[in-house]
């Protein structure tokens, strides 16, 4: 709080110490920059031009930074507006809608519905095998297996799958997994069986989950009301982690455990085990757990959506923005109110700027994202926008 | 002098560094009507964030979008228990009290001349099946849905109804975490069982002086969880409970877990559970001999635990979310109304779905065929705050969840009495022992 409060409030003592930032390559470059240079950050979408004075501080690897925003929505090529997730395949890109799958390639969409096959239009999830390159889709109505260019339905009623509505799903090898509001589901593609996991035969206090993630040799489970149910594939052991001090109303100690029992996602990279919940965002390393809220960090609401790793970074759809971070320097990039133009905050422990985007991204109330190479796309209330990474923002 | 003004800086600095809006963001406000001297951990250490003190907002798109211009009627959804589960009775109340409200909107007209219908859906079945109804509303584009009863339905179905945006207006969960979720997509329009323990709690360690209270509660969530916050106040006003004994839904023998309570000699007895069970506990206490005073979730205030517990219902106290003996002249015609609708008198499901479900009929006569319009208006703390229905004022809290009056009930030559429950003012929670950090 104080630390936000003081980057928001204290406009001369900030214009003070300032920052930044940003080098070759699209990286926020916080330890690269000396006192000897002044810079002006120049988007290379943006109109604004800041000057900058840098500084060194510490941080141990770059932040990528997203910029030359691209927008579409149901008026240039996706079945509806909202939409819930995506998935980079390739040099293709998949996005889950209210209304169906849009797939864009070759810079032309084009829509997959029940009509084609799919267990329903509301398409929540998706992840592809990097086994076998099928696409899997976690719908409001089931879950469709997109191989071959055929669809194949597992629902409640066909298979041992354990709830039609699908929140989450992701491929573990042979494995698929799927997070749903009646348990977690694994479906071994060899055997072609399912296995759910509830409350029955996981720690879990109800069978409600709804975020499910691979890593380490382990499966992360988001289980609501009951933090992250960890399986150890090799031991096929569970064991859970919660919120230590067992009341819903407050979070009493900050980096005690999970910041919150209803979690909403999870996922893994390098080493690290990052958690979604609707009261902020925690950081696992195996050893210590850290937690952010939007009052003491860059995290742009405490309402996550959906959260996905890549490298050390990690990208938060929240309801105020999409925010990225690597746990000490933060990136959140929002759209204004009233036009289609936004801004990059960057800020790190001791620095805060801002960067113009002309556009920015097409909403604020995100809920899914991806990122491959140097492409991210962000699945928003009001469609989905495509960004790139800035090669050169300075000059 | 220059001393003077160091010290009266100090005293801004120290008031500024430790103001709660400084170090956690936040007003030093409580939730839930909950006094400071209760609050888990308030007497020992502040929490680093209190949730719940500030609604979250929705900030999604759609608050743009357009009815459809060739609706012949206007779909509202229910889901309850109508089929396949021991809350069925509660269920059907619940159906018959939306009905009503529909059809008395009906006979004035609907919505700008389309009739309301209501799209029924039973909420027993599959696990997560709750998820798969609301999906099935979506596609059935209700405008918003009320329900239910059962705990483990109402969550599953809060998460469904965030991604499918449409708003749901619970009457009949009182589990306290359905809305300590942080979800902008629901309002609960009953008291929950935060209330009802708080109120209990007051009742038998202050008004009644126990200071050894025996539980005896149902083996699943609703007992789990229902029982969660009275045990919680009970630790921290100094009775921790004695002993905790459970039951399975369905059970019909309970000597093995009275014999314990017996042999532990309470002062009291504190049963948990669905009506009929608590009124098989209830005979079975008498049968054994054991004269003390007996308490019960507000399930059992209903005809059912009446005639199954007969003679052995005298006195057993218990809550209620709402006086249905009220000198309320919107009561009273709605009770009329009912009685000549259904044939039956109305209980608490039905009363609060009658309300829930006008609640959103005025929703959507003032905000018109848009679901987050609709949400907006719902949730906005100021539009229908204070709401006065058939089951008195609607309060919300900033988690919307209804911390209206809650009353005691008490059940007098065969017939519950309704009295004000014990004011939630601090000194009737207020432990011995010295307060810290306060």
């Amino acid at each position: 709080m104080a630390k936000k409060a003081f980057f928001k409030n204290s406009g001369s003592i900030a214009s003070l110490l300032i920052v930044l930032v940003i080098g070759s390559l699209g990286f926020v470059l916080p330890d690269t920059f000396t006192n000897d240079h002044k810079q002006s950050v120049v988007n290379a979408g943006s109109s604004a031009k800041k000057e900058i004075e840098p500084t060194r501080i510490k941080a141990d690897n770059p932040m990528p930074i997203y910029g030359n925003w691209k927008n579409f929505t149901s008026k240039n090529g996706l079945p509806g507006d909202k939409a819930y997730c995506v998935k980079i395949d390739g040099d293709r890109v998949l996005v889950g809608t209210h209304e169906g799958l849009a797939v864009y390639q070759d810079g032309k969409w084009k829509t997959y519905t029940t009509e084609d096959g799919l267990a329903h239009n509301g398409v929540l999830a998706i992840d592809v095998s990097k086994q076998t390159g099928d696409v899997w889709l976690g719908t409001m109505g089931g879950l469709t297996r997109w191989s071959t260019g055929t669809f194949e339905n597992f629902t409640q009623m066909n298979s041992g799958m354990p709830n039609n509505l699908i929140y989450a799903v992701t491929c573990d090898g042979k494995d698929v997994w799927v997070a749903t509001g009646g348990g977690a589901g694994h479906y071994d593609t060899y055997a072609k069986k399912w296995q759910i996991f509830t409350e029955e035969n996981a720690p879990m206090h109800e069978p409600w989950t709804y975020g499910v993630c691979a890593g380490d040799g382990k499966i992360f489970i988001a289980a609501w009301g009951g933090g992250v149910v960890e399986y150890t594939k090799k031991t096929k052991k569970f064991r859970d982690y919660v919120d230590p001090d067992g009341n819903m109303e407050i979070d009493l100690f900050p980096d005690d455990g999970i910041v919150h029992d209803i979690t909403t996602g999870t996922s893994w990279s390098n080493g690290i085990l990052w958690v979604g919940t609707y009261f902020g965002l925690s950081r696992y390393d195996g050893v210590h757990w850290k937690g952010y809220f939007d009052h003491d960090s860059g995290l742009a609401s405490n309402f996550i959506n959906f959260i996905k790793a890549s490298g050390d970074v990690v990208f938060i759809c929240t309801d105020k923005g999409l925010s990225t971070t690597d746990g000490n320097n933060w990136i959140t990039y929002t759209k204004n109110e009233t036009n289609t133009n936004g801004k990059a905050v960057l800020l790190t422990d001791t620095h805060s700027t801002e960067m113009t985007m002309t556009p920015s991204i097409s909403h604020n109330y995100t809920i899914g994202v991806d990122v491959e190479g140097e492409q991210i796309w962000v699945a928003t209330s009001k469609g989905v926008s495509q960004g790139e990474l800035l090669k050169q923002p300075l000059q | 002098m220059a001393t003077r003004n160091y010290r009266f800086i100090g005293l801004i600095l120290l008031v500024l560094i430790f103001h709660p809006k400084l170090v956690n963001g936040q007003d030093d406000l409580m939730y839930g009507n909950t006094p400071d001297s209760i609050f888990p951990y308030h007497n020992f250490q502040k929490a680093y964030k209190y949730h719940f003190i500030e609604p979250i907002e929705f900030y999604g798109a759609g608050r743009d979008k357009k009815p459809p211009s060739d609706l012949t009627e206007i779909r509202i959804g229910f889901l309850g228990p109508l089929e396949g589960s021991p809350l069925v009775p509660l269920g059907k109340q619940m159906l018959n009290g939306s009905m009503l409200a529909l059809e008395q909107a009906n006979a004035n007209g609907g919505y700008q001349g389309i009739p309301y219908k209501l799209m029924i859906h039973n909420d027993v079945g599959l696990w997560g099946a709750a998820a798969n109804e609301v999906v099935q509303m979506d596609d059935e584009k209700v405008w918003a849905w009320l329900g239910s009863i059962d705990d483990i339905v109402s969550h599953v179905a809060l998460r469904a109804t965030l991604k499918m945006e449409i708003m749901m207006v619970n009457t009949g969960d009182p589990d306290p975490t359905f809305t300590e979720t942080n979800i902008p997509w629901a309002i609960r329009v009953i008291s929950d069982d935060r209330q009802s323990g708080y109120a209990l709690a007051s009742y038998i360690f202050n008004t009644m002086q126990h200071e050894r209270v025996a539980v005896i509660r149902a083996n699943n969530r609703y007992g789990r969880v229902g029982i969660m916050e009275y045990a919680g106040v009970a630790v921290r006003m100094g009775h921790p409970m004695m002993i905790e004994e459970r039951f399975e839904v369905g059970e019909t023998d309970f000597s093995m877990q009275l014999e314990n309570i017996k042999e532990a000699n309470p002062d009291g007895i504190l049963i948990w559970g669905n009506a009929k069970e608590s009124a098989l506990i209830v005979k079975q206490i008498r049968a054994l001999g054991m004269k003390q005073p007996i308490y019960a979730s507000d399930r059992v205030v209903s005809a059912e635990f009446l005639e199954i517990a007969g003679e052995d219902a005298e006195s057993i106290v218990s809550t209620c979310q709402y006086n249905p003996k009220a000198d309320n002249p919107k009561l009273k015609q709605f009770q009329s109304d009912y009685l000549k609708r259904f044939g039956i008198e109305p209980d608490v499901f039905a009363a609060h779905a009658y309300d829930g479900m006008n609640l959103i009929i005025a929703a959507i006569r003032k905000k018109g065929l848009n679901r987050v319009l609709i949400r907006d208006v719902l949730t906005d703390l100021k539009t229908f705050q204070g709401y006065e229905g058939v089951t008195g004022e609607i309060r919300l809290d900033e988690s919307w969840n209804d911390i209206g009056k809650i009353w005691m009930t008490k059940v007098e030559n065969g017939e519950f009495h309704y009295t004000a429950s014990p004011t939630t003012q601090e000194k009737n929670y207020a432990r011995k022992g010295k307060r810290i950090n306060r």
